[in-house]
């Protein structure tokens, strides 16, 4: 009995993309969609090399998962990659609730976007930035790039020291929006 | 003298590419093994494989190792070495040293590769020779104070240059005064870091110029021919994207002044084995010199389709001392090539290096299309080495023709397990102006707006998939123990593939 009310509770899902478009789904497993009003199949295969692939009005598109952590995923479409997460109609609401309790204030984090060293960090803590200033150089691959903030505002914290190697996405200044 | 053995300075696909010409010409292969990618496919290609990987210098890189490789290459007692693109391809030393020790340097002259790869050496020869140059500073600019002065001089925009650059590192475009001190910081700091050399110059900085290259090939007893011309306009902060020869943009004529002017700039360094002077080429067809590059490109293979030439085999039989065996008149361009670059980058995130294992790569077989790759599946791309994975080079009659099998060709390219290039291409094809052959190095930033295509229902059937995986996972969770590795649950898409 409860088994078969979790299955029903689970069959609808929602891809919610990184743009907060919502892409809903009555019951994936059935690989069944409504597309313009009509019900068409999709169909998921695999080729003798190993490829993933989709076969949607008769065209193939290379699949591959590029990141998956939890209900997040990344999925790659012939070559394009695409950030959702995946949500039943309950958390969605509860999602779309705690985002508007959100304190628009909050400081925002400028976040590595490769790996790499860095060679500079042209803000202060305390000190104004506003949206497309440098705030640190970056160096990976041999290239030494600029990261620029994205809002104006007052830097709260740096979390990272010139010369200091850092991942990709890792938090590298903090930024009070102004 | 024949060459019967050749070290290659080099990996990935251009030790792979040099491998195939000397296996073709019997001449024995060596390769160098470093501690970053032990595994790599080009060590299998060569006949033997020299042993770097045991030491590691954080201080010298296995490739930039002058001493080691010359004693290496001693030791086994090979004739000669191929520097290959990049690493010491246009170091005058290396050249030097092969030279003092008697190993066949497969490339030009010490003294050319030093005359050319000094900017303000280089742009004086061009003077001299009556090659029409831009305006900028005399030699290297000493402080952001002199690059100020002369900038205001000139007018802006004006771009910095490494002194000793090369590949678009080291170079930094200023449109206003207020930002020449930090520019000049940032391309002194890159320069020193990538070339050991801080030295930067300044000139005029031509807003939407094309960017036509043309490829030398000169023997050591004076002669001298160009295979026409290579249009590399498609750029990225000055990197290539992708090339084509010939260029949309040169008629018969021009063809022949550039490429004459090209000769002209070889000639005046008593230049022999292949090079490629790159030029400007402003709207009005007025061009101008920028600097020769002393080695083979990444893109030479567009030249190769187009002539028919192999250019790795004309340097290495240039190097033995033989004379071309054709003269200009012989050269005939035929048909289009176009060379798409395929890198690990993500180019929804502003070209970012996307590190990471190649799970599979695959491409359609065509008598048209030819792909020079260092990877296959499974390979690593390490941090190391510059992101280029592939590059795809597509022949047609027509532009048209090779533009057309290009869209075939990229479709079925297919690559999983890292972020590439190849929606960027896809995005490429798609704009009118690009398939007009209307385009200049400005392409990206202005005529490019989105740097990847996706068709409409794309991003639909992602989300489908990661709802349907998503859905499938719950379902065998009710089951099953959930797989988790490193702490990080793994995909059962993936987790099928390994337990086959």
């Amino acid at each position: 009995m409860a088994r078969e009310a979790k299955k029903k509770k689970s069959s609808k899902l929602i891809a919610l993309s990184s743009t907060n478009k919502a892409y809903e789904f009555k019951n994936p497993l059935e690989k069944r969609i409504k597309y313009q009003g009509k019900v068409v199949d999709i169909k998921l295969h695999e080729d003798p090399k190993g490829f993933s692939y989709i076969v949607w009005k008769n065209k193939k598109y290379l699949l591959d998962v590029i990141e998956k952590k939890q209900n997040r995923y990344t999925i790659m479409i012939n070559g394009v990659w695409h950030s959702f997460s995946v949500e039943t109609p309950v958390s969605l609401k509860r999602r779309r609730y705690l985002e508007q309790q959100v304190d628009a204030s909050a400081a925002v984090s400028i976040e590595a976007p490769m790996p790499g060293k860095i060679i500079d960090i042209m803000v202060e803590e305390g000190g104004e930035v506003k949206e497309g200033d440098p705030i640190v150089i970056l160096e990976a691959m041999k290239m030494q790039n600029e990261i620029s903030s994205h809002i104006t505002g007052i830097v709260k914290s740096i979390s990272v020291k010139k010369n200091e190697s850092v991942m990709k996405d890792d938090v590298l200044i903090e930024i009070q929006r102004s | 003298m024949k060459i019967k053995s050749l070290l290659i300075a080099n990996r990935g696909e251009i030790a792979i590419r040099i491998i195939k010409t000397a296996r073709k010409m019997g001449i024995r292969s060596y390769v160098i093994k470093t501690a970053k990618e032990p595994n790599a496919w080009y060590l299998e290609e060569a006949d033997e494989v020299i042993d770097f990987s045991g030491k590691y210098d954080e201080v010298i890189p296995e490739f930039l190792d002058i001493e080691r490789i010359i004693k290496s290459a001693k030791k086994h007692k090979v004739d000669a070495i191929h520097p290959g693109y990049g690493f010491l391809a246009e170091n005058p030393d290396f050249a030097r040293r092969c030279e003092e020790e008697k190993i066949i340097f497969v490339g030009p002259s010490s003294d050319a590769i030093y005359r050319m790869g000094h900017k303000t050496i280089a742009k004086e020869l061009a003077r001299k020779h009556g090659v029409p140059l831009l305006g900028g500073s005399p030699g290297a600019v000493r402080d952001a104070e002199e690059a100020r002065k002369i900038a205001n001089e000139i007018g802006y925009p004006v771009i910095l240059k490494a002194a000793a650059g090369g590949g678009g590192r080291g170079m930094r475009v200023v449109n206003r005064e207020k930002d020449i001190e930090r520019m000049f910081t940032l391309a002194t700091n890159e320069a020193a870091k990538a070339f050991n050399n801080p030295d930067v110059f300044l000139e005029r900085f031509v807003r939407e110029p094309r960017h036509i290259e043309f490829q030398i090939l000169a023997d050591q007893h004076g002669n001298v021919v160009h295979l026409g011309e290579r249009e590399c306009s498609v750029q990225r902060k000055h990197q290539k994207l992708l090339e084509e020869s010939p260029s949309p943009a040169l008629d018969k004529a021009l063809r022949k002044k550039m490429g004459d002017a090209a000769v002209n700039i070889a000639r005046s360094v008593n230049y022999y084995s292949a090079g490629t002077v790159e030029f400007l080429l402003d709207t009005d067809n007025s061009f101008s010199f920028m600097e020769m590059n002393t080695r083979i490109q990444v893109e030479h293979p567009v030249t190769e389709m187009v002539t028919g030439i192999d250019l790795i085999e004309q340097m290495i039989l240039i190097a033995e001392g033989e004379k071309l065996p054709f003269a200009q008149k012989d050269i005939k361009l035929k048909g289009w090539a176009i060379e798409w670059r395929i890198n690990a980058e993500d180019v929804q995130s502003g070209f970012s290096p996307s590190l990471g294992t190649i799970e599979k790569i695959s491409w359609p077989e065509h008598e048209n299309i030819r792909v020079d790759t260092g990877v296959r599946d499974g390979s690593v791309i390490t941090p190391y080495f510059d992101s280029m994975i592939a590059k795809l080079i597509v022949y047609g009659d027509t532009r048209e023709k090779a533009l057309q099998l290009s869209s075939q060709a990229i479709r079925k390219f297919w690559i999983t397990g890292t972020k590439t290039t190849l929606a960027f291409c896809r995005a490429v094809l798609q704009n009118s102006n690009f398939r007009k052959g209307n385009f200049n190095t400005s392409f990206l930033s202005k005529e490019l707006k989105l740097h990847y295509h996706n068709e409409p229902d794309e991003a639909l059937l992602a989300a489908f998939f990661a709802t349907y995986d998503y859905a499938r996972e719950i379902n065998e969770n009710e089951e099953k123990p959930l797989h988790t590795e490193n702490g990080k649950s793994i995909t059962p898409w993936v987790l099928k593939k390994r337990l086959r």
